[in-house]
Order: C-alpha cells, then sequence, then structure tokens
C-alpha cells in the first residue's frame, strides 16, 4: 500500500538503524507477522518487543539459565523458548494472564541448544541436546513421544573402522515445509531426515567445511546457506529427495554450493545469516568482536557482496531479517537489539495537492486541450459521466493473490508428511489478539 | 434493493449536544459523547443504558472503540484524551499532550495505538499501552476535524479546517501526499473505505466525495443535503452498498454508493443530524441530532433481512 504511495527507490535490504531496543537479549527474532520482535536473555529471560510502538509488551519468565533460542508459531500465538538449563518452554500468548504463563515444559537430561516448531503445527518440536543430540518431540496424544534422530551409519562404517571419530551433531533445522529436517555435524556433513518416519533420507558431505555451525533456509525453501568453522557462508539449492515409502535408498550425495560467500579481508567467521523474504538477498553477521557489521550479498546477480551495513561499535551476535520488510533485526552483545530500515527522504512537495516533485528540469508538454475555455456545463457532464464508473470499496489487491498462494504453500506439497503433520492441529488460528496490556501508571 | 430503514429505538440521556458515536466492534454497544462531557454506553440489542461514564472536564468531541473490543478512547476539550476499559468500566489512562482542544480520535487495527487531532492543529500518535505521544506531525494550518487509520495501519489520514487531506506513513510520520480541491472548502470528516484504496470526505459545501488516494481524484459526488456549519459524520452503511449522513436540515440522508441518488431520507430529528453510524454487520443505522433534539435513534432497514 505505502509501496505505491510513496514511490521508493526499490531498495530491498534495509540501510540504516532506525530503533536500538535495549533488552539484555543476545539474539532476537522477528514473529512471523512482522509486528512483534522476541528476544532471549543469558539471564533466562525473554521477552517480546511491539515494533508499532517500540516497547516490550510482555516478559517471559520461565527459565533460571541462558535462553539458547526462540521461535515463534506460524500465526505467532505460540512462542518457544529453550534454556541451557535443560528446559524447552512453550508460551501461549493468547492467554489473559501477565505475565504469561508456561502453557507447557519439556525437560530434558542435558542443556538445550536449539529448538524449534514444526513449520505446520506447533505440537511438533525439533529439539537439539548439548550433547550432540537431535530429538523430534510429538506433543501430539497419538504420536507422543521423543524420536531420536540417528545418522545411519555409513557402508565403511560397518568394516570396522572403529576409530573414526563419530559425527556429534551441532545445528538442526526443520526446512520451511516441515517434512524434513536439516542436521549439520563436527563432520562437514549435512544430514537429512524425513521428519514423519524419522529416517535419514541423504547424507551431503561438504569437503573442507569442518563443523556446521548453522543453518538457514530462505523462506520458499529452495535454498539453504550453511555456516562453518571454516569461515566460510556455502549456499545451496535445495535438492529434492525421494519419499521413504519408495525405497530404502539413502541418498548420499556431496553438494557443490552456489555460491560461497567470505569475508576476503578480514576472515571474520560468521555468527549467523538471514535471508530477505523473497530470497534475493543474505545478510550476514560478522562475527568481528570490535564491530558490528553486516554484510548483504545479491543472490539475484551471482552472489555479489552489494554492502556492509555498520551498525556501530557494540559487537554483534546474531541477525534476522524481518519477514517481509526490507528491515533486519540485529542484536549487539551489549544486549541492544538493533532494527534495521530503508529510510526514505521526506518529500515536501507531497504537502502541496496535485504538486508533482521531479528530480532534474522536465519540458513540460502542454496537452492540446489544455487552456482550451469549456462550458461549464459540458464540464459538469463530463465529470457526470467519469463519476458513473462503479467502484470497489471492498475488494483488496494482492490479498486474494495472497490467500491463493497461501492455499498454494498449504497444498503444493500436500501428501502423507503434510497430512501427518495436520493431524492434531494446534489452535494457532490467524485471528487470534495479542491483548494489549495497559501499564500501570507510576 | 432499496433500503426501508425504519425507527426502531430511540434513547435519550444526554442533556447537551451530542457529538459522536460509534458501535463497538461486535454491535453489540453504542457508545456516545456529548457536550455534557459524559460517555455513555447504550445497548443495541434492547436500547438500554448500560454505562454512563464522567471523567472529562469539558465537553467531549469525539468516541472510537479499539478493534478488539476492549477500549474507548474519547477526545475532549479539556485538551485530553481519556482512555476507559470495557472490561472495568473505568478510566485506565489519560493522554495529556495536546495544547488546545481535542476534536477527533481513532485506533489503528491493532488496538496498540490511536490517533488524534485537535484544534493545536497538530496529529499525534499515541502508544495505547504506555499513553504516550509517540510522534507529533504538524499536520495542518487549522484546526484537525478529522483522523484515522487505514484497513492495516500502515497509513493515517487527515483532514482539517484548512480544507486539506493528508495521508501519512505511520512508522515515519512522513506526509505521503495531500488531497485537495481547487475550492478547498473545510473538510469535516473522513474515513476511508474497507480496502482504503478511497477516502470518503465530507465538506462543508453540502457535499460527500469519494477521493481515489492513489490517483487523487474525486470519483463520486454525493449532493442533495445541507452541510455548511458543522463536522458532520458519514459513514457506509452494513452492507456496504449506501452512504449514509446527517444533515443540517434535521434528517439523514443515505445514497447509493454507485449511482450516487438519494435512496432514504431519514426524518424525525428536531436539529441538526450531527452523527451518524453504521452497525458492523446487521442493517441498522444510529442517528444523534444536537441540542433541541437530544435524541439517539436507531434505524433497522426491513428490507435487508428478508434478503
Amino acid at each position: 500500500m505505502n509501496g505505491t504511495l510513496s514511490n521508493p527507490f526499490n531498495i530491498t535490504y534495509p540501510t540504516a538503524v532506525q530503533t536500538s531496543l535495549v533488552s539484555g537479549a543476545s539474539f532476537a527474532k522477528f514473529d512471523p507477522s512482522g509486528r512483534f520482535v522476541a528476544g532471549g536473555r543469558p539471564d533466562g529471560g525473554a521477552m517480546i518487543w511491539d515494533l508499532n510502538t517500540k516497547a516490550p509488551i510482555r516478559w517471559l519468565d520461565g527459565h533460571v539459565k541462558g535462553v539458547t533460542s526462540v521461535d515463534w508459531s506460524r500465526n505467532s500465538r505460540y512462542l518457544l523458548t529453550s534454556s541451557k538449563d535443560w528446559n524447552v518452554i512453550i508460551w501461549d500468548m493468547a492467554t489473559d494472564w501477565d505475565p504469561p504463563l508456561p502453557s507447557s515444559t519439556v525437560r530434558f537430561d542435558s542443556p538445550v541448544l536449539s529448538a524449534s516448531f514444526h513449520p505446520k503445527n506447533s505440537k511438533i518440536l525439533l529439539v537439539l541436546l548439548s550433547l550432540g543430540e537431535a530429538y523430534i518431540v510429538d506433543l501430539r496424544r497419538e504420536y507422543k513421544g521423543r524420536y531420536e534422530l540417528v545418522e545411519a551409519q555409513e557402508e565403511s562404517d560397518e568394516e570396522g573402522q572403529v576409530n573414526k571419530p563419530r559425527s556429534v551433531m551441532t545445528v538442526a533445522r526443520f526446512d520451511p515445509t516441515g517434512k524434513h529436517v536439516f542436521v549439520g555435524t563436527t563432520v562437514g556433513s549435512i544430514l537429512v531426515f524425513n521428519t514423519r518416519t524419522k529416517t535419514m533420507v541423504a547424507r551431503h558431505k561438504l569437503p573442507g567445511a569442518g563443523i556446521i555451525k548453522g543453518l538457514e533456509f530462505s523462506k520458499d525453501g529452495r535454498r539453504l546457506v550453511a555456516n562453518s568453522s571454516d569461515r566460510i557462508l556455502r549456499q545451496f539449492n535445495v535438492p529434492t529427495y525421494p519419499n521413504p515409502t519408495a525405497g530404502e535408498e539413502l541418498t548420499e550425495q556431496e553438494l557443490e554450493p552456489t555460491y560461497r560467500f567470505n569475508d576476503p579481508i578480514n576472515r571474520n567467521p560468521w555468527h549467523a545469516m538471514s535471508y530477505s523474504p523473497d530470497g534475493e538477498w543474505l545478510a550476514g553477521g560478522a562475527a568481528d568482536n570490535a564491530t558490528h557489521k553486516i554484510y548483504i550479498w545479491d543472490i539475484t546477480n551471482e552472489g555479489q557482496f552489494a554492502s556492509t551495513l555498520d551498525g556501530g561499535p557494540e559487537p554483534l551476535l546474531h541477525v534476522h531479517w524481518h519477514p517481509h520488510k526490507p528491515s533486519i533485526a540485529s542484536t549487539t552483545n551489549h544486549g541492544n537489539i538493533l532494527i534495521w530500515h530503508c529510510p526514505t527522504p521526506e518529500r515536501w512537495g507531497a504537502f502541496a495537492g496535485g504538486f508533482e516533485e521531479v528530480d532534474e528540469n522536465v519540458e513540460y508538454e502542454e496537452r492540446e486541450d489544455e487552456f482550451d475555455i469549456e462550458d461549464e456545463d459540458v464540464l459538469v457532464q463530463r465529470k457526470m459521466k467519469e463519476e458513473e464508473e462503479e467502484v470497489n470499496i471492498e475488494g483488496i489487491d494482492g490479498t486474494a493473490q495472497a490467500t491463493v498462494e497461501h492455499a498454494r504453500a498449504q497444498s503444493g506439497d500436500y501428501d502423507d508428511d503434510a497430512a501427518w503433520a495436520l493431524e492434531e492441529p494446534d489452535d494457532d488460528s490467524r485471528d487470534w489478539r495479542m491483548r494489549i496490556v495497559i501499564e500501570d501508571e507510576e | 434493493m432499496k433500503p426501508v430503514y425504519k425507527l426502531k429505538f430511540m434513547l435519550s440521556g444526554h442533556t447537551r449536544s451530542i457529538a459522536s458515536m460509534k458501535f463497538s466492534p461486535d454491535g453489540s454497544m453504542l457508545a456516545t459523547v456529548a457536550a455534557d462531557k459524559l460517555l455513555k454506553i447504550w445497548n443495541t440489542e434492547d436500547g438500554q443504558i448500560l454505562h454512563t461514564l464522567s471523567g472529562h472536564t469539558e465537553g467531549i468531541s469525539d468516541v472510537a472503540w479499539s478493534p478488539d473490543g476492549e477500549f474507548l478512547a474519547t477526545a475532549s476539550d479539556d485538551k485530553t484524551i481519556r482512555l476507559w476499559s470495557i472490561e472495568s468500566v473505568s478510566t485506565v489512562k489519560v493522554l495529556k499532550g495536546h495544547t488546545n482542544f481535542v476534536f477527533c480520535v481513532n485506533f489503528n487495527p491493532q488496538s496498540n495505538m490511536l490517533v488524534s487531532g485537535g484544534f493545536d492543529e497538530s496529529v499525534r500518535i499515541w502508544d495505547v499501552a504506555r499513553g504516550r505521544t509517540m510522534k507529533t506531525l504538524p499536520a495542518h494550518s487549522d484546526p484537525v476535524t478529522a483522523v484515522t487509520f487505514n484497513h492495516d495501519g500502515t497509513l493515517i489520514a487527515s483532514c482539517a479546517m484548512d480544507g486539506l487531506i493528508r495521508i501519512w506513513d505511520t512508522d515515519s510520520g512522513q506526509c505521503l501526499k495531500t488531497l485537495a480541491d481547487d475550492d478547498n472548502p473545510i473538510c469535516s470528516h473522513i474515513k476511508f473505505t474497507p480496502n482504503s484504496k478511497f477516502i470518503l470526505a465530507s465538506t462543508q459545501d453540502s457535499t460527500i466525495r469519494l477521493w481515489n488516494t492513489q490517483t487523487s481524484r474525486c470519483v463520486k459526488t454525493y449532493s442533495g443535503h445541507t452541510n455548511r456549519t458543522y463536522c458532520l459524520f458519514a459513514d457506509f452503511t452494513p452492507g456496504k452498498q449506501h452512504i449514509v449522513s446527517g444533515s443540517e436540515d434535521m434528517k439523514v440522508y443515505i445514497w447509493d454508493l454507485q449511482k450516487r441518488q438519494i435512496v432514504q431520507v431519514l426524518e424525525g430529528h428536531r436539529d441538526v443530524v450531527i452523527a451518524v453510524a453504521a452497525h458492523p454487520t446487521r442493517p441498522i443505522i444510529a442517528s444523534a441530532a444536537m441540542e433541541k433534539d437530544l435524541t439517539i435513534r436507531l434505524w433497522e432497514d426491513g428490507n435487508a433481512g428478508a434478503g
């Protein structure tokens, strides 16, 4: 809506810090609507900020040790926090309680490195423990349980190579459809599991990568970027995998990166990366302990480096791209969440009706009849005729399309896996509201 | 297809001129404010008064429901806006900042922000939860008569006695465009269409215009009523096929949205019909008149029920 009115230069990555939220957080993630940002703190607290008012609206007090990850359910009703205190907590934002109470707690026997919701059903969780074990935790009545994702042995292993180091899982992510789980390991491989059957369907080795430190998907699920200890971000096109029911065959395949991103000058490692909503840009947060730098690469332009965003002296810990705007949330090690945006210059011409600002001199071309003196009656009649045209005051362009796209996204990969995930659906409906809690006067 | 609105209830209680009224988002209640400094909430079903709320020290000019149905905001000549909780039926915040009469107020769709305008010629954007001004827009050069958010809250539109309608970006507070007619008649009220592509603007040349916000052109003109002195409200009727407005000739006018003809005139009020409001779901219109009348009338369309 604003895009068409304000006509910005089509920059699709942010360029300047709009606000800094003093939060004490070590990382922050936008919710899927883009209205909120959730931050996790090293002291075990978590908080939600309203980006309209730039104010904290919820404090989530449930962990006694550092929060390691947060995840939002698809309609933002549920928030999941994982912590070094061995717990994963699911919070229901639709409850009237403030502060919200945990709606369920899942306890493990070691610190939790990360946890996330299944993209289609928040009753299915993916949890990674600090010992390098990944679990699918199903909270649904019918499937209730914890299922460990176990790496299938390589054929060569069976021939007695006992001294070969066992790979440890370092990162675990659902793909955007939730059909597969992608796991990174200490030995530079990416393992792919089917979420429903929990069987491993593929193993991809990334030669020279070292330890896999992070995995991020583009929103459409077609691209995957891996962060590894060799300080290179490798981007891959995500292959398609056969249905596990079709055969027992395990895909063993080296993945050739479409692009490699690194910092050729400082050789900085990376803390985090995030795709723009259209997948056309990639933001990488540099792990530099003296500066706050975000590198932006142009994926559509052969992965060329586009820009560095300088966020000042507070070192960066995390970056996350807004779900639909050219905006990024980057967190500093001082606990500030920087919200980046695209500033548009004020157009003073907007204050005058019918006034059009031009960038340079334009030879004005007079219309043939521009200064003709016309009979007032004729003018009125023409105006009346123009007004005969029907207007549509209710339909919204794009919404219909968005609904269609949404339906397609829901049905496009509608198969056994999607049907399984949608069994016993959660209550994360689109029409829930975050209640406004009036702050007490002091 | 023509509406046949018939009088259903007459509500009386205010002792001075009624200024504004709005149906609650679920339609169960009607909130009215008046120069008698009171906010009254009525049951739409039976026309009974539910609550009378006092607090303002001067007359009230406008009232708005939060879209989540939890709060009401009232704009007063005492230079404050009061935020009322429906649950506790009491004031929860007094918003101070305007330096002159506050004339108009509205919530954004998420209910977390308010906009207000007044005789200090500014538009203020407020954080509802904290009751603090977030931004002040130097919006106009005359009293601001109406201010409202669009359907997704990304835009704000304001209009003023300077005859201009301005559209603002909520996030940055920047002016995006100005809609102006050649003659600049005083603009009394504006309302976005449900899709925010158009703005319905009432001006004190006894005309209501529908503006296309993209092309900045007037696409429909509605006339036949009288509006030269007061800031009269206009609204889309339930079903969105018609436009309804009060009139200084003590009548309520209903036009066909597309054809621009008057399809019904409601008579009965004994003073200027300043406020009208359309029920969100049912074919019910409310109208309220000034000092010599002081009644609020609810009208129901008999035709719509059959169809």
